[in-house]
C-alpha cells in the first residue's frame, strides 16, 4: 500500500523497440554546435567530430542504435538552473545531440571540445555522457566520453575514478585525423563482450 | 517554472525490467555482461537539455488525420501528466510517441509484415507539456502484432513513449498499455518488470464515456520520471 506522501515511483523502462521513426531524424540532431537546422553554429570552442561504430556480441553491427550526447559548451559552462554560471553559458550551444547508427552502426556527431568544470564531487576533466537506446536495450545505458588531450584532469576525474585502471582508457576517444577541417575522435561502444573488450557503463 | 529536480536515486531493480528476455535476442546481444559501475551525480548528470522545441519541433499531437483525411480504425485521445517523483507536474518535457497502425504495422521500412498500411496513418506524434506536466495526443488504438520467431508471442496494443525532461537523470522510455487486453498478461516485456503494480501503472485507464463529448474513445496515462526536489512542495 502506498502511504500518503510517499514519493511516486518512476515508471519502469521499455526498448525502443525496432522501431524507433526514421523521421523524428533531422539532418541537424546530431549537430551538437547548432540550436537549430537554420542557427549558426556557435563561434565559441573548437569544433570537432565524434564518431565511431556500435557493435553487440559477437562483433556485429547495433543497427538502428539511436545515441544522445548531452555536454558543458566550450567554457565548462550548461544552460540548465543546476548550473550556478548559468548566465554565462554559451547561448548559441545547444549540449544535446541525437545520432542513429547506420548499417555498420556507424554514428558520428559534430560538437564542440567540452570544457571542464568544479563542483561539489571535485573537478570534472572535459567529458560527454552518451545515452545508448536500441531494440533490446530494455533501459538506457550510459557512458562518458573522455578526450586524451587532458590527460592530467582524467587522471583526477571523479567519474573515470570509479573505474579499474585497466578499463580507463576505454572511454578516452582515440584521435583519428581530421574531417570536415576538424579533428576527429573515434569512440566505438561494444554493448556484450568479454570483460576487457566491452565499453564500461554507468548505472543511470 | 519550477525548479528542476535535483536529487537522484537509483531505480528499484523490482519496479524496472530485468534482461534478458525470452525470445527477444537482442536483449541477450546489447545488453552488457558487466554490472554498470555507480559513479557519483554530477553537474552533467543533474543537467539536461531546456530548450529540445528548436531542434525536435513539437506540435503534431494529431495523427489520426494525414491531409485532411482520416486514418483507419479507432479514433481515441492519449493524455495525462507527466510527474517527477514528488508528484509535480514536470512542465517543458518533451513527449514523443510511436505506434503501429490499426492493423498492427509500422509505417518504418524495417516493418516488413504482410498487414496493410494506412495511408493516412503515419504514427509519430511531439509534444512539449504545459505549466503542470500535461500531454495529450489524439490518434487512432494501436492494432496488436506478433514478433517474429517468437513462438507466437503477441505484443499487445502499446504505444512508444521517449520522454526528454529537465535534467539527464529524468529521461525515460517507456511504453503505455491498453486497460483489459488479453495479450497484456503475456506480454514479455510487460512481464520483464517484476513488480505487479508497477506493470499496472504502465496501463493506461479508460476515461467514462460519459465524460466525452466528441466521438472518440480517451484514455488517460500519468508517466512518473526520476527526480526528486531538496525543497518540499509549497502547496
Ligand atoms: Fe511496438
Amino acid at each position: 500500500m502506498t502511504l500518503p506522501n510517499a514519493p511516486l515511483v518512476p515508471t519502469g523502462w521499455q526498448t525502443i523497440g525496432p522501431f524507433f521513426p526514421r523521421t523524428f531524424f533531422q539532418e541537424a540532431d546530431n549537430d551538437l554546435t547548432r540550436l537549430a537546422l537554420d542557427a549558426a553554429p556557435t563561434t565559441r570552442g573548437e569544433t570537432v567530430i565524434l564518431f565511431g561504430q556500435v557493435l553487440q556480441e559477437g562483433g556485429g553491427a547495433c543497427v538502428n542504435a539511436v545515441l544522445e550526447a548531452w555536454q558543458a559548451d566550450a567554457g565548462g559552462r550548461f544552460r540548465h538552473p543546476a548550473d550556478p554560471e548559468a548566465s554565462l553559458a554559451d547561448p548559441a550551444f545547444m549540449g544535446w545531440g541525437r545520432a542513429w547508427t547506420d548499417a555498420e552502426g556507424r554514428y558520428a556527431f559534430r560538437t564542440i571540445l567540452p570544457g571542464g568544470y568544479r563542483d561539489a564531487t571535485g573537478t570534472r576533466a572535459p567529458h560527454i555522457n552518451l545515452g545508448l537506446l536500441a531494440s533490446g536495450v530494455m533501459r538506457r545505458l550510459v557512458t562518458t566520453v573522455f578526450f586524451p588531450d587532458f590527460a592530467a584532469a582524467n587522471g583526477a576525474d571523479p567519474v573515470l575514478g570509479v573505474l579499474p585502471a585497466a578499463l580507463r582508457p576505454k572511454l578516452v576517444a582515440v584521435p583519428e585525423g581530421q574531417r570536415d577541417n576538424c579533428r576527429a575522435f573515434r569512440f566505438d561502444l561494444l554493448l556484450r563482450g568479454e570483460a576487457d573488450e566491452e565499453t564500461p557503463f554507468f548505472l543511470d | 517554472m519550477s525548479s528542476p529536480p535535483d536529487r537522484f536515486g537509483p531505480y528499484d531493480e523490482h519496479t524496472q525490467p530485468q534482461v534478458p528476455i525470452e525470445h527477444y535476442a537482442n536483449t541477450v546481444l546489447r545488453n552488457p555482461r558487466r554490472a554498470p559501475f555507480v559513479r557519483p551525480v554530477t553537474r552533467s548528470e543533474l543537467t539536461g537539455p531546456l530548450d529540445l522545441a528548436s531542434k525536435l519541433h513539437p506540435g503534431d499531437i494529431n495523427l489520426a488525420v494525414l491531409d485532411g483525411k482520416p486514418a483507419q480504425g479507432q479514433l481515441i485521445h492519449v493524455g495525462g501528466r507527466i510527474l517527477d517523483e514528488d508528484g509535480r507536474g514536470v512542465a517543458n518535457t518533451l513527449v514523443e510517441m510511436w505506434q503501429a497502425n490499426a492493423a498492427g504495422r509500422y509505417f518504418n521500412p524495417l516493418d516488413q509484415r504482410d498487414a496493410p498500411l494506412d495511408p493516412n496513418f503515419i504514427g509519430n506524434g511531439r509534444c512539449m507539456t504545459d505549466e503542470h506536466g500535461r500531454y495529450g495526443f489524439f490518434t487512432i488504438k494501436p492494432g496488436a502484432y506478433p514478433v517474429p520467431n517468437s513462438n507466437r508471442w503477441w505484443r499487445p496494443p502499446h504505444i512508444h513513449f521517449s520522454l526528454l525532461g529537465p535534467a539527464s537523470l529524468s529521461r525515460l522510455v517507456t511504453q503505455m498499455y491498453f486497460p483489459g487486453d488479453p495479450l497484456n498478461a503475456h506480454d514479455l516485456l510487460l512481464l520483464s518488470i517484476a513488480d505487479r503494480e508497477a506493470q499496472h501503472r504502465m496501463v493506461s485507464q479508460q476515461v467514462p464515456t460519459q465524460q466525452i463529448e466528441g466521438e472518440w474513445l480517451g484514455f488517460t496515462h500519468d508517466m512518473v520520471v526520476r527526480g526528486r526536489h531538496a525543497t518540499p512542495p509549497l502547496h
